[in-house]
């Protein structure tokens, strides 16, 4: 039972994160088509980068706990680098380099964004497969 | 094919053939030899008697003679003797000046200015002549001429050169007037003649870009920019372009066509109504068809608010340190001798002194009162002002005021024994008085922000120094500097630094504030007012800067035809948007490099580039300053190298070159400029020789590129990039924010200085000729040039150098520095006396006109460098002769002969 309602909120993390990704995107767009400014754009990301980073660093850590070996293996990489953006002083937009990086900042948000709607499907599969063992 | 004097070859012309009589041959012919010969005669009779002449190691140009020293020498090649000897003037080789014609040319036309028929027909100048005698009628083709990079030394006269001529089609412009194109002072581009593909240009690997310097400062005789003042402003419907020399009129001239999107608009009511006499004015008369650069009164509707009087705020250091050094007293002597120069023509020019160490000193100057109260706001964690009124105030009101107040500051803080530095609070102070209006801080500051915001620690660290992680020291310390530098922005705040540590200030953390709000950092390092040459320094620039005119509540927007974008920005401003510039105060003389893509194909015969800078003058007019540049589009891979301006090149990979320090690695920096230079010679060699891609035993590059690669070596060796585990991380910062703000005739001494030879000047130079004082030929970057009994000068536009040989005559000597002998002359910061001799005048003058004749604010200083004086001074100012080898660095023959290497295929870097 434990493990299908881990799936089944891991689900719904993945879901909110692959959201937040998007909201990033669009918000890159906007600034490159002039409807928002370098500055506004940075306050409002760089509040989010930090939480983002913290539900799927804690999402993991679940994994782990659990002993959910594979859903943590997949997870690993990226809270190894989200870690070591953060330690670096690197996971925050600057406003006076913005315009020079966004291409680079847009690229890795899509990689993000694909690997979040990898890892829902995954967690929706896992949940199905839980709930399938469980009801056998 | 022909062989020249100087032994080049011209092997190939994919285009045409070469005007009879027009070899680009950057020697002379041979027929001058003989003046030269007599002249130095001359000479060495004036300096040591006729007898002098018998005695080979005295004769100047007869032979060379190199300094004794490990130091000058470069290590002999093989294949560097030929090449040396062609350097060096030898017996029986043409002169590189003809005392008749070459000084005339130095003190010539400058940049941009159509080569002079005369100039032009002198046999020297074949590449004038190949620029300037092309076919009437039609548009005129570029023609390309190929030079062999191995055998044709670098030759300083050609970077003083206008660029390739901009050959529109004809009737592409409604104005005759020469004006009607942008001067390259104001904007030039990397390319005058632009590719219609993008894959045209990624096949040329010639990056596009230009170089913009909008409000540059104006020379004594030159045409102020012309005003347009009945604020009837056309502009395109669409595109928001402001109607320029290259637009059609169209439908009986009741509209007019865009030029840069098509647009048909209409042609303002007033537009040929003349509203000074009120009666019909003459279209084609108009300022804004007829000039390139021009301003524009700005109506209402420009303007979010009215035009804000222009503000100065000063924070001054009045630490221990910054007593001690002189540093307080020189800054308000300066600032109380440049009130009058302060701009206040509208009697609204604000004005604020803060003082702070580790608490703050505001000054409250009431109008009319002689004595001005100190207040202290010893909490600056929050700061606040402690007072509501009379802290900013009114320069003219306050005068008195202010004036007894500048002349006290330095006696009230005399005995300050306290260190440490508040400048952060101090920042967050000023701006607090000013961020309602807008303005210009100035900061003196004489430590490391100690305390507060933005404080600061030591982290040079000399084991770092030419590792990887260097570029970390260069860049900013604290996140402060960035955010604080937005919020100015914001508020149309500019910051100026003026740094004097004698330790470690953290110039990469502190330039950010100048580099994002359109300031400039000025340094002076071990700064010590008793040594007057550094007090004359100081006080020459601060009251420059004091009495500039400047643009204030600047936006600038660069527009460009259909299919061209301007991709990425250098310099001292913040991007507000995709392509527009914030910059708070902008000053005379900064240069800024916008790189452009091709998105699409480009369909016109020409294009054009607009840059609108939207401001309010410091004297409380809302204006906009234009700048059109148009050029021709080529289809042609030839035409394209034939156009590129080298200048314009350098002035780009110096931008890019610091970005890339930045965000990579030094050494990625190096990497990536020299790589780029290959990328071109590669790409040459296989479209525009017959070699192909196969190894070729010449390195050719085009006649107008030719000093690219000493441009370039000279950037790999200057303190900003060079490859060195010596220069302190403050010496680096610092000359990189002059190598991405510099425009480029002050950018290109920076890094390829000039070097006279003073002892064999010819008659004229130093005298006063018809474009003032005449100048000396410059020579080669190279010690081969460089005499034991001779006196040179070496300048960047930042130092001069004056080079004494060791076996200079006593003569010479007492002539120059009023002193017996050599060995009683001492090296270091000097200042020349003027003394009752031609000689001594004729030196004084050339080293007044090499301080005039650049742009900027700088005032260098004089160093007297003997021959076997200090050895840091002596390798500091030999180091400018980057033609030499020295230490990892390579010699230019070095750099060339591993650039063909490169280009055949083998080797790794330079
Ligand atoms: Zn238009």
């Amino acid at each position: 039972m434990g493990a299908a309602w881990l799936f089944l909120f891991a689900v719904f993390m993945a879901g909110a994160l692959l959201f937040g990704m998007i909201f990033f995107i669009v918000n890159f767009s906007d600034l490159e088509s002039d409807y928002l400014n370098p500055v506004d754009l940075c306050n409002k990301l760089n509040k989010l980068v930090v939480p983002e980073n913290a539900v799927h660093g804690s999402l993991a850590i679940l994994f782990l706990l659990s002993g959910q070996w594979v859903a943590f293996a997949l997870n690993a990489p990226l809270v190894a680098y989200n870690v070591n953006k953060i330690i670096n002083k690197q996971h925050t937009y600057d406003a006076t380099e913005i315009f020079r990086t966004i291409d680079k900042h847009k690229k890795q948000c899509f990689i993000k964004a694909g690997f979040y709607l990898f890892c829902f499907f995954y967690y929706l599969y896992r949940m199905i497969a839980a709930l399938v063992a469980e009801s056998q | 094919m022909s062989k020249t004097a100087s032994g080049r070859t011209q092997w190939e012309i994919p285009q045409g053939a070469p005007v009879q009589g027009l070899q680009p041959t950057g020697s002379p012919p041979p027929v001058q030899h003989t003046k030269r010969r007599q002249y130095a005669a001359g000479q060495t009779q004036a300096y040591y008697g006729a007898d002098g002449l018998a005695d080979p190691t005295f004769a100047g140009g007869a032979q060379q003679q190199p300094v004794a020293g490990g130091q000058l020498f470069t290590p002999g090649l093989v294949g560097e003797h030929q090449f040396q000897a062609q350097q060096g003037q030898q017996p029986g080789q043409p002169a590189y000046y003809q005392p008749g014609q070459e000084p005339e040319y130095i003190n010539g036309p400058a940049y941009g200015q159509p080569p002079q028929p005369a100039y032009a027909q002198a046999p020297i100048d074949a590449l004038a002549g190949q620029f300037g005698q092309m076919g009437m009628g039609g548009q005129k083709q570029f023609q390309l001429y190929t030079t062999n990079l191995l055998t044709s030394p670098p030759e300083p006269r050609e970077l003083y050169r206008p660029p390739p001529e901009i050959r529109l089609p004809p009737n592409s412009c409604i104005s005759p007037s020469p004006l009607a194109n942008s001067d390259p002072s104001y904007k030039r581009s990397t390319l005058n003649a632009i590719p219609t593909t993008a894959s045209l240009l990624s096949k040329a690997k010639v990056p596009l870009a230009l170089v913009i310097t909008p409000y540059r400062s104006l020379k004594e005789g030159e045409e102020p920019v012309p005003l347009v003042t009945d604020t009837v402003i056309a502009r395109c419907r669409r595109c928001r372009t402001y109607i320029n020399p290259y637009v059609q009129f169209i439908d009986g001239g009741n509209r007019w066509r865009c030029c840069m999107c098509n647009m048909s608009n209409e042609v303002p009511q007033l537009f040929d109504w003349d509203q000074v006499r009120n009666q019909p004015g003459d279209r084609w008369a108009r300022a804004e068809l007829n000039h390139s650069v021009i301003e524009f009164v700005a109506p209402t509707e420009y303007m979010v608010r009215p035009p804000q009087p222009a503000v100065y705020v000063f924070l001054i250091d009045v630490s221990h340190t910054a007593v001690q050094s002189g540093m307080v007293a020189t800054a308000t002597r300066t600032i109380l001798e440049n009130l009058d120069r302060i701009p206040d023509e509208d009697q609204r020019t604000k004005v604020a002194v803060i003082c702070y160490d580790v608490s703050l000193y505001f000054f409250s100057l009431p109008p009319g009162s002689t004595d001005p109260t100190m207040l202290v706001v010893s909490d600056i964690d929050d700061v606040f002002l402690p007072k509501p009124t009379d802290l900013l105030v009114n320069l003219a009101e306050a005068r008195t005021t202010l004036e007894s107040l500048l002349g006290r500051i330095n006696d009230m803080f005399q005995e300050n024994s306290i260190v440490g530095s508040a400048m952060g609070p101090a920042l967050q102070a000023g701006f607090k008085l000013m961020s309602p209006i807008g303005g210009k801080i100035l900061v003196l500051s004489s430590s490391l922000p100690s305390v507060g915001a933005g404080a600061l620690k030591n982290r040079e660290d000399p084991k770092i120094l030419g590792t990887a992680k260097e570029s970390g020291l260069l860049q900013a310390a604290s996140p402060f500097y960035k955010t604080f530098a937005i919020e100015c922005s914001r508020a149309h705040v500019s910051v100026d630094m003026f740094l004097f540590s004698a330790g470690y200030t953290d110039v990469a953390s502190l330039a950010c504030l100048p580099h994002y709000t359109s300031g400039q950092t000025y340094y002076y390092p071990a700064f010590n007012a008793a040594r007057s040459e550094d007090a004359l320094k100081f006080a020459h620039e601060l009251g420059e800067v004091l009495a500039m005119p400047i643009m204030l509540e600047a936006v600038m927007r660069v527009r460009a035809s259909r299919g061209l974008r301007m991709a990425s920005f250098h310099g001292n401003f913040f991007v507000r948007s995709t392509d527009l510039l914030a910059m708070p105060a902008v000053p005379q003389d900064q240069s800024y490099a916008i790189e452009i893509q091709i998105d699409e194909s480009i369909t016109t015969p020409f294009v054009v580039f607009q840059t609108a800078v939207l401001h309010t003058t410091c004297y409380g007019e809302r204006r906009i300053r234009v700048i059109t540049l148009a050029l021709p589009t080529t289809t042609n891979l030839s035409e394209v190298y034939a156009s590129a301006d080298q200048v314009a090149l350098a002035t780009l990979f110096a931008n890019k070159a610091v970005e890339r320090a930045l965000t990579h690695k030094l050494e990625d920096s190096r990497d990536y400029i020299f790589q780029k230079l290959v990328d071109i010679l590669v790409s040459y060699k296989a479209s525009m020789t017959s070699g192909g891609a196969g190894a070729s035993a010449q390195l050719a590059i085009s006649e107008n590129l030719k000093m690219l690669p000493v441009l370039v070596l000279g950037l790999l060796k200057n303190v900003g990039i060079r490859q060195s585990a010596q220069i302190p991380p403050d010496i680096r910062a610092y000359s990189q924010s002059l190598l991405t703000s510099l425009p480029s005739q002050l950018l290109i001494p920076y890094i390829y200085p000039t070097f006279y030879s003073l002892h064999n000047m010819p008659p004229e130079a130093g005298t006063v000729g018809e474009n003032g004082i005449i100048l000396p030929p410059a020579l080669p970057l190279t010690s081969e040039r460089l005499e034991r009994h001779g006196l040179f000068l070496i300048e960047d536009g930042q130092t001069i150098f004056l080079y004494v040989g060791r076996d200079a005559v006593p003569q010479l000597i007492m002539d120059v520095f009023n002193l017996p002998s050599y060995e009683v002359l001492r090296g270091g910061k000097t200042t020349l006396p003027v003394l009752e001799n031609a000689f001594s005048q004729r030196v004084n003058a050339v080293i007044q006109k090499t301080r005039e004749s650049r742009r900027g604010v700088y005032y260098p200083h004089l160093y007297v460098v003997k021959d076997d004086g200090e050895p840091p001074l002596r390798l500091w100012a030999l180091s400018a002769l980057i033609q030499d080898r020295a230490d990892v660095l390579p010699s230019y023959q070095q750099f060339v002969s591993s650039l063909k290497d490169k280009v055949n295929g083998i080797g790794g870097g330079y």
